[in-house]
């Protein structure tokens, strides 16, 4: 970065950007010159630190429709300013918005190697989907904390535009990109867990160093109403794949599944099989692999007609360590991929 | 019960030709050593090497970690039933070599299956300031199997030959006068029930062993033999200082040295009489699945709150996913009892998607179980850049000399599931 002022350029949608409601929620992207709508605040928090040069401004409908391409749109609009930082947002509850302000932001990244900050409510969709590309500053949910929220996007982006580290998320207020890091605390965790104890037991208040996850309410498919005409499929995330592991599964920490035909094969034999999986005692699936993925009972079934036919392929991962957001990918893909291929029924088999 | 701790400090370990304590120098008869080992007919090629802090030495292979004991007087045997002797301990007094450290190092045959041993210690540079084993004075104890003997055998034999080992080098510091005594002294739960009534009884739920993986047969965990298939029983926590629990062999983040002082058990202690009252450990282990979790989280919840008459416990857990889920469970039950708890925890994975900033269990829908300890993941940044060493000990293929980036957890003893590192999981 040059001496002198920090270059920021601001993204808004049409309504903060004071084009107008609704009714130009498809305006394709512009540039004004200066400060518009809440980037005099920001200018304000930036006083002689920065200069916010130009805003530009898009609807969220434009933008919402094909995300990647309106952004690198906004981007060529911009980079004649030579911004040293973006500021997006913020876009507090406002799901469209806050979108927007993510694909902005992950765009200017990328094509101008520049940092990018938005600001966003925690239930914005914004967040789930770019918290881990760009610094989100937690926000409440409406315009009137617009100075808070204002105020620590710039002071964050003061920070990255002078090449600094920030501090933890609770610091500098952004929510977690995707990374754990293991700190020092002051005491050891037995003096941790044995005091927080103490303060339990007197009636204090104490604060939980662990947190419970929300986990997705997933609900089960309907019955399988024909089995007879039924074609199942045999899933498994037991780490069972063919000898010489083809497709190199990790055996714990998954980042991908195999698919694999049974198609004439009446029972899986040990010597074409080994198991990938560091969560379980798998003797016992090396020795009869069918334990695992029934094939042998399912031709079985097949001959006596009790399903209608077993799929050609089962697929394969490792569920050890598995991150949430592979094993939903995952399991998304394999989904499609069965009811493509006319799959009516699934049976899993875990371990 | 009261258990005297005869503390004599070590600061260098050397071969000589008599085995002795002079001076906070351990001096090692190699012959003789390597002779009493070598009488256990499933080992043979019993090697003992030593390593001092700052040397470049790198130890590879470890399965565990012991502080050399041996009991004193009359006052019980050493490791009861696992070396073969009828016994009891956590009574009368124990010579303990605070700064050195027994560690066992696995010899593996290509073929042999299972999980193979990976951890290691340096005695010098950044590996050393990240574990506590870096600056014990070690002595490190190699066997082959001998004949015929299974590798399960031959695991059993190998940390027996470390338990001897350790007991003999802490005779030689027997007739010495103690550099410290530590106190610990707890009498029977019907008499400090009506002494210390006002203050609250707290007992700790202690998960030794995991049955994700088969546990080895014949095992010394308890006594002598394994814990596959106990439910949940109480211990006296001299007992566990004492020699009555070993770390099942090659256990993630728990060593037998980890026991022997085990942090939570001292922790307790501390606070005992003063803001709490110690009424006992209850030792259990992890079930794999549903039915039997459920039997070991209400028996040892019940134990807690009908046979000591807990008002709070401490819990940890001692592997990954169902350990977790074990341990949760009798948390919440004891919750619903009315017994108040905390957990102290290693998480094994993370899920990165998450937006809190707290680190998260794998357990979800359990309100009770509101009051958590983090202490670190294996699977969280930094890892640390070792040096070359200079020498090896351990069967090396040559390629364990070289310095490179290495997780934090292959470090022996840098990351504890009983609450031995300051380690806490952060988001970023």
């Amino acid at each position: 970065m040059a001496t002198g002022k920090v270059r920021v350029v601001h993204y808004l949608n049409q309504f903060f950007g004071g084009l107008g409601g609704e009714e130009k929620a498809d305006i394709g992207p512009q540039v004004i010159e200066g400060v518009t709508g809440p980037g005099r605040a920001i200018q304000n928090a930036l006083a002689e630190r920065g200069e916010v040069i130009a805003t530009a401004v898009c609807g969220d409908n434009y933008i919402g429709e094909k995300p990647e391409e309106a952004a690198a749109e906004i981007i060529e609009l911009i980079r004649s300013y030579r911004p040293d930082v973006i500021i997006a947002g913020p876009a507090f509850e406002a799901g469209r918005f806050g979108v927007a302000c993510g694909a902005v932001g992950k765009a200017a990244q990328e094509k101008l190697g520049i940092p990018a900050i938005a600001g966003m409510y925690r239930e914005n969709p914004g967040v789930e989907l770019y918290h881990k590309d760009i610094y989100i500053i937690s926000t409440g949910n409406t315009v009137r904390v617009m100075n808070e929220a204002i105020t620590g996007m710039v002071s964050l982006a003061m920070k990255l535009a002078a090449g600094e580290r920030p501090g933890k998320p609770v610091e500098d207020g952004y929510f977690p990109r995707g990374t754990v890091v293991n700190e020092l605390a002051d005491r050891t965790g037995a003096e941790r867990v044995v005091s927080m104890l103490l303060q339990k037991l007197g009636g204090e208040s104490f604060e939980t160093e662990v947190i419970q996850p929300q986990f997705y309410t997933i609900s089960p498919a309907p019955k399988v109403e024909d089995l007879a005409s039924a074609k199942v499929a045999l899933v498994t995330d037991g780490g069972l794949v063919p000898a010489g592991n083809p497709d190199g599964l990790e055996s714990s920490d998954a980042t991908k599944y195999g698919k694999y035909s049974i198609e004439g094969i009446e029972s899986l034999d040990p010597e074409n099989y080994e198991v990938r999986h560091g969560g379980y005692d798998t003797v016992f699936i090396r020795k009869n692999p069918n334990r695992l993925v029934p094939v042998d009972i399912m031709r079985e079934l097949e001959k006596k007609k009790v399903i209608g036919k077993l799929h050609q392929y089962y697929y394969a991962t490792t569920g050890v360590a598995t991150k949430i957001e592979n094993a939903k990918w995952m399991g998304q893909e394999i989904a499609r991929q069965l009811k493509e291929d006319g799959v009516s029924a699934v049976i899993l088999t875990s371990t | 019960m009261k258990l005297e701790l005869k503390v004599v400090k070590i600061s260098n370990v050397r071969f000589a030709d008599k085995t002795s304590v002079e001076n906070g120098v351990l001096s090692i008869d190699r012959e003789e050593l390597i002779g009493l080992l070598e009488k256990d007919a499933r080992l043979e090629a019993v090697e003992i090497e030593l390593a001092n802090p700052g040397e470049k030495t790198r130890i590879i292979r470890i399965v565990d970690v012991i502080e050399p004991r041996a009991k004193l007087g009359n006052s019980g045997q050493e490791y009861p039933g696992a070396l073969d002797r009828l016994g009891t301990v956590g009574r009368g007094s124990t010579c303990a070599l605070r700064g050195a450290a027994v560690v066992l190092s696995e010899y593996r045959r290509s073929q042999d299956r299972g999980r193979a041993a990976t951890g290691i210690i340096d005695m010098w540079g950044p590996g050393a300031e990240i574990g506590p084993f870096g600056s014990t004075c070690n002595i490190v104890v190699m066997a082959s199997p001998a004949g015929e003997t299974t590798p399960d055998e031959y695991r059993i034999a190998l940390k027996i030959a470390g338990l001897k080992a350790a007991v003999y080098l802490a005779e030689a510091g027997a007739g010495l006068t103690p550099d410290e005594v530590e106190v610990y002294n707890i009498p029977s739960l019907v008499e400090f029930a009506s002494d210390m009534r006002v203050l609250p009884r707290v007992t700790y739920v202690f998960q030794v062993l995991t049955l994700q993986f088969k546990p080895l047969e014949g095992d010394p965990v308890l006594y002598g033999n394994n814990i596959g298939a106990i439910v949940p029983t109480v211990l006296h926590p001299n007992e566990i200082l004492d020699g009555a629990i070993t770390a099942p062999y090659s256990s993630t983040f728990m060593d037998t040295y980890g026991i022997q002082n085990h942090p939570i058990v001292h922790e307790l202690y501390k606070e005992h009489g003063k803001s709490l009252n110690f009424c006992g450990v209850i030792i259990s282990n992890a079930p794999n699945n549903a039915p039997e979790y459920e039997r070991t989280a209400t028996v040892a919840a019940n134990l807690a709150k009908w046979a000591l008459g807990a008002d709070g416990a401490v819990l940890t857990k001692c592997g990954g996913g169902a350990p977790e889920m074990v341990m949760a469970r009798t948390a919440q039950r004891c919750e619903q009892m009315g017994i108040k708890t905390t957990l102290a925890l290693l998480h094994m994975g993370l899920d990165t998607t998450e937006i809190s900033l707290k680190a998260s269990t794998i357990f979800s829908d359990m309100p009770e179980v509101d009051a958590m300890v983090s202490m670190g993941t294996p699977a969280g940044s930094p890892a640390v850049t070792l040096e070359p060493a200079e020498r090896v000990i351990g069967m090396s293929d040559g390629s364990e000399r070289r310095g490179a980036a290495t997780q934090a957890r292959q470090i022996r003893g840098a990351m504890s599931q009983i609450g031995d590192s300051r380690l806490i999981a952060v988001r970023y």
